[in-house]
């Protein structure tokens, strides 16, 4: 039998994926004692970009340059958006919130601006985003005339400097580019490893030699996001200094360094502010005893019985296993919460994988009051001190509407603060 | 102009459109069974070009179990279909060996099937000497596990599994090795007609948008569904019906021989093994238009609903994709779309006043060899060529282009690959960098285009779990490296590959498949915002 440990705590987020980490941060930073389970790999999915709004209405299909003027509307034409139950303000805080964080990480955030960031992906397109890395900024200095250098290396799959130049060429013709042997290693490169090498100043000097034929001939540079992990922006900066040129990381396909870079950042603080983070574990039947959950998390080697005041699910929707469909329907698998969903399967997906109005299924999930409690179809609260934060959340479309860090952002802080009121005034 | 010069690469005669190819044979349709007439007819010495509107198996000849029958399915219905089957069963056996997985089958018999249709099943598989022997259900479901535990009859049989994708490819690698031409991406524009024949073809690249002419002694039309409408532009009519059949493909393989279900022949009720994977089927719906069809999600259900009788497992499996086919049936009035013979269509339009033109539609997969056999015996006869048929005794030769299109070619073989010096750029079916690159030459010397469908096509690409998510920016990178594509196209190509795998996953996505298709859409609109642009 396993060993069986009692915890007691404040608040527990369950998951640890974006939202899950921005939460278990809110909560430990205002003094909750915080326990956290989960599975932190999902943040190699995440872009490492922040997401504010990046196309509304769907059917403009074109990317917002002001996310306010969409949320604007959002919130007049979608009631039951996550968005509609918070304000700017939040949005704003919660970001605001997540960048002083992570820089006290050495992680690095251009704050929001009132304007979205075109950042230029490894497709050759560019995405509207929020906020974003550092080592991604420079990119956004990107003018029409600008010479510019891409850099791909060979062995690095899915990255093709040539494939980006020629679908920039209509907008941008003044682009070179460069495809690197990287010295010493040969074949398939893993992004994981072959960022850890960025930190090695005698490989940036080598590299620094191969770009060295076009420094007369660019100003500005773009390469893969995989400049060093955990402290790429010091990588990157060296490698400015010894180039003289302004360079810019592209994000692109998963593995994602950047999100790597989010979850070690993360994982690190909510260490030091004494998160008790179990890792891996996994939420048995959960049960409510009038005053407190009591959880099983279990994982490999351990199961441990946590008791806590408040609960906030940030298990995400079906990659993170927050939700799962079976043949027919859709279910929430810690707490079985009502799921909105459409009526039946055939109404889940469009036969166009492309549909602009995006795939119905992307708007199940568990439906909230406006501190993002799970709400029942009568529209009562679940659980007077349990909350669902991040994608797992009903009505919003984050891969089409470009709002999944916003949405998983201002819920995990909304939601922990009015916990934390509550407490307080309770105490 | 030379027929083996590829047009693409003379623009100056293009613009006139007048430019004249001329052959002996022009074969319109790149299924099974137009490759099969363009090997046949080359090995009888007569030069052929072969044009498809789109590519390999793009009709039936693609959307079907890869059944090779024994004959036993249709004992009863068709007994003559039967003898067919088992003929040919035998020569490709021998000739195509490399194509086919000598699985053999079962046909079992669960609570609740008819009783007669059970005891006549010998007495009809005797009458047209199609072997089977009955099998103890004990013993059946020792040799396969899976078979539900309510099986009460079951027979053994000689059917088969065929790569019909490998077929096609193989046949017209060796057309085109012995002098023929296989053009993909080469729509019929018109007919001229004068005299009671075909004078020439009016043709378009549907990719470069040129339009030339094929000039042929004798033209054939082996379009499957689409014969009708290619018949049409010759003023012909054909009465065609259309029935679509839907297909399930699952995530591993669930039994180790085709599994038949015995009774009449209807839905859902054959499981074929190909490769490391199984292929679940069929549905019979009859529809107005060959063209976009795709299995539903009502279909999906009822398929698996019928399967699960006989294999319970298929309840709860996991699916990679499905696929709808359209079975091309010459209308001979009412019934079931099944009732109506599964044999061939071969009509000679000379009684139409068309002397040089005939069509070849209907039939099934597994007589691919033999339709295109009496269709090439037609043609010599008009041009007095008197060479008997060679494909029943010639092997069908391997090539390297065709060993990438089966399942788990590499997976049973992991050795094959040093992944340092050979990336996999598939990582689901593990497909090296050296295996595309084969592929493309082969594209490329059959005067195609390479990219992410055409290669898909003739590989596992895409066909595993992941359904193209992370293999499809991998293999554009590639192309774009090797400069075999060059501007925004590949973007282009990257949104109509990723859509096509689409129409296959959005009827089965629940489960692990639904995760995979969320990662899949995070990637190429979440962070490419591919549906922007």
């Amino acid at each position: 039998m396993k060993d069986k440990k009692y915890i007691t705590c404040d608040i527990t987020v369950i998951g640890a994926g974006f939202a899950g980490m921005v939460a278990a941060a809110r909560a430990s930073a205002l003094g909750l004692k915080t326990v956290q389970t989960g599975n932190s790999s999902q943040l190699y999915f995440a872009s490492g970009l922040f997401d504010f709004l990046g196309v509304y209405p769907l059917h403009s299909r074109i990317p917002l340059k002001d996310p306010r003027t969409g949320l604007e509307l959002l919130q007049k034409e979608m009631p039951d958006h996550p968005y509609s139950k918070t304000g700017l303000e939040a949005i704003l805080k919660s970001f605001d919130f997540l960048a002083r964080f992570l820089q006290s990480t050495g992680l690095n955030y251009v704050k929001p601006d009132k304007r979205n960031r075109s950042v230029l992906t490894a497709a050759g397109t560019f995405k509207p985003t929020c906020m974003i890395p550092e080592t991604i900024s420079k990119g956004c200095l990107l003018k029409n005339n600008t010479p510019l250098l891409l850099v791909d290396f060979k062995g690095l799959k899915g990255f093709c400097a040539g494939q980006m130049a020629d679908v920039l060429k209509k907008i941008h013709p003044n682009i070179l580019t460069l495809s690197v042997d990287v010295p010493g290693e040969g074949g398939d490169l893993n992004p994981t490893y072959f960022a850890t090498l960025f930190e090695d100043s005698s490989f940036l000097k080598k590299l620094a030699t191969q770009i060295s034929p076009f420094l007369d001939k660019v100003e500005l540079m773009g390469m893969p996001a995989v400049c060093g992990v955990n402290k790429s922006l010091d990588a990157l900066t060296r490698l400015e200094k010894m180039t003289g040129l302004d360079i810019f990381e592209i994000p692109m396909m998963p593995p994602s360094i950047p999100g790597l870079r989010l979850k070690n950042a993360f994982e690190k603080k909510l260490a030091e502010n004494n998160v008790h983070f179990l890792t891996q574990a996994k939420i048995k039947s959960p049960q409510f005893n009038g005053s407190e959950f009591v959880l099983d998390a279990v994982n490999q080697n351990m199961e441990t019985q946590i008791r806590s005041r408040g609960v906030i699910l940030a298990t995400g929707r079906f990659p993170g296993g927050g939700l799962h469909a079976q043949r027919g329907y859709i279910q929430e698998t810690v707490f079985n919460l009502p799921v909105y969903q459409p009526d039946k399967r055939s109404l889940w997906h469009h036969i166009n994988f492309f549909e602009q109005q995006g795939h119905m299924i992307n708007t199940a999930g568990v439906e909230t009051d406006n501190v993002f409690r799970p709400v029942d179809t009568h529209g009562a609260v679940v659980y007077e001190n349990l909350y669902a934060i991040g994608t797992i959340l009903a009505h919003n479309d984050w891969v089409r509407l470009k709002s999944g860090s916003g949405v998983s952002a201002v819920s995990a802080f909304t939601s922990v603060n009015d916990f934390y009121k509550k407490s307080a005034a309770g105490h | 102009m030379k027929k083996n010069q590829h047009p693409v690469k003379l623009p100056l005669l293009v613009a006139t459109g007048d430019d004249i190819v001329e052959t002996d044979v022009l074969i319109i349709g790149g299924g099974v069974t137009g490759t099969g007439i363009a090997r046949d007819l080359t090995l009888r010495g007569l030069d052929v070009i072969l044009i498809e509107t789109s590519d390999l198996n793009a009709g039936a000849s693609g959307g079907n179990h890869g059944l090779l029958h024994s004959g036993a399915r249709y004992v009863c219905s068709d007994p003559e279909a039967a003898v067919e089957c088992a003929t040919e069963l035998e020569i490709l056996k021998k000739n195509a060996g490399h194509c086919i997985e000598e699985t053999g089958g079962l046909f079992v018999a669960v609570k609740g099937d008819k009783e007669n249709y059970i005891t006549d099943f010998p007495d009809m598989c005797k009458k047209s000497g199609i072997p089977s022997k009955k099998i103890d259900p004990k013993e059946a479901r020792e040799m396969e596990p899976s078979l539900s535990d309510e099986t009460i009859a079951v027979y053994k049989v000689n059917d088969a599994s065929i790569n019909p994708f490998k077929l096609s490819i193989e046949n017209i690698n060796d057309a085109v090795s012995r002098g023929s031409c296989y053009l993909s991406h080469t729509r019929i524009e018109t007919f001229k007609i004068e005299n009671k024949a075909i004078v020439y073809a009016r043709v378009r690249n549907q990719i470069s948008g040129e339009i030339y002419k094929i000039k042929a002694k004798t033209y054939v039309n082996a379009t499957g569904a689409w014969a009708g409408s290619i018949a049409a532009m010759a003023g012909i009519h054909i009465s065609m019906v259309f029935s679509k059949g839907s297909l399930l493909v699952t995530s591993k393989r669930i039994t180790k021989r085709v599994i038949s279900r015995l009774r009449k022949p209807t839905d859902g009720d054959i499981l074929v093994p190909g490769g490391v994977v199984s292929i679940l089927g069929t549905t019979s719906v009859r529809i107005k238009s060959p063209d976009n069809i795709y299995p539903t999600v009502k279909e999906v259900d009822y398929i698996i609903s019928e399967g699960e009788k006989l294999i319970p497992e298929l309840k709860t499996c996991r699916y990679i994709r499905a696929y709808a086919g359209v079975r091309p049936l010459v209308s001979m009035g009412k019934g079931d779309d099944r009732d109506v013979s599964r044999g061939f269509t071969l009509l000679d339009h000379e009684k139409d006043q068309v002397h040089n033109f005939i069509t070849i539609t209907g039939g099934k997969l597994s007589t691919y060899r033999l339709m295109a056999e009496k269709t090439s015996d037609i043609v010599c006869k008009k041009h007095r060529v008197s060479v008997e048929c060679r494909t029943k005794t010639i092997p069908l030769p391997s090539t390297h282009s065709g060993e990438w299109s089966e399942p788990g070619v590499l997976v049973n073989d992991p050795f094959k690959s040093d992944a340092l010096e050979d990336p996999f750029l598939c990582e689901c079916e593990m497909v090296p960098a050296s295996a595309i690159n084969t592929v493309i030459d082969s594209i490329k010397n059959n005067g195609g285009k390479p990219d992410l469908s055409s290669i898909a096509l003739r590989t596992r690409v895409g066909k595993g779990p992941c359904q193209g998510a992370f293999c499809s920016i991998r293999i554009l990178s590639h192309l774009h490296d090797r400069g075999e594509i060059i501007g925004q196209t590949g973007i282009n190509d990257l949104k109509y590959f990723l859509n096509e795998r689409w129409k296959g996953e959005q009827s089965l996505l629940w489960g692990q498949a639904l995760v995979q298709s969320s990662l899949k859409e995070m990637i190429h609109c979440g962070l490419f915002g591919l549906e922007l642009v």
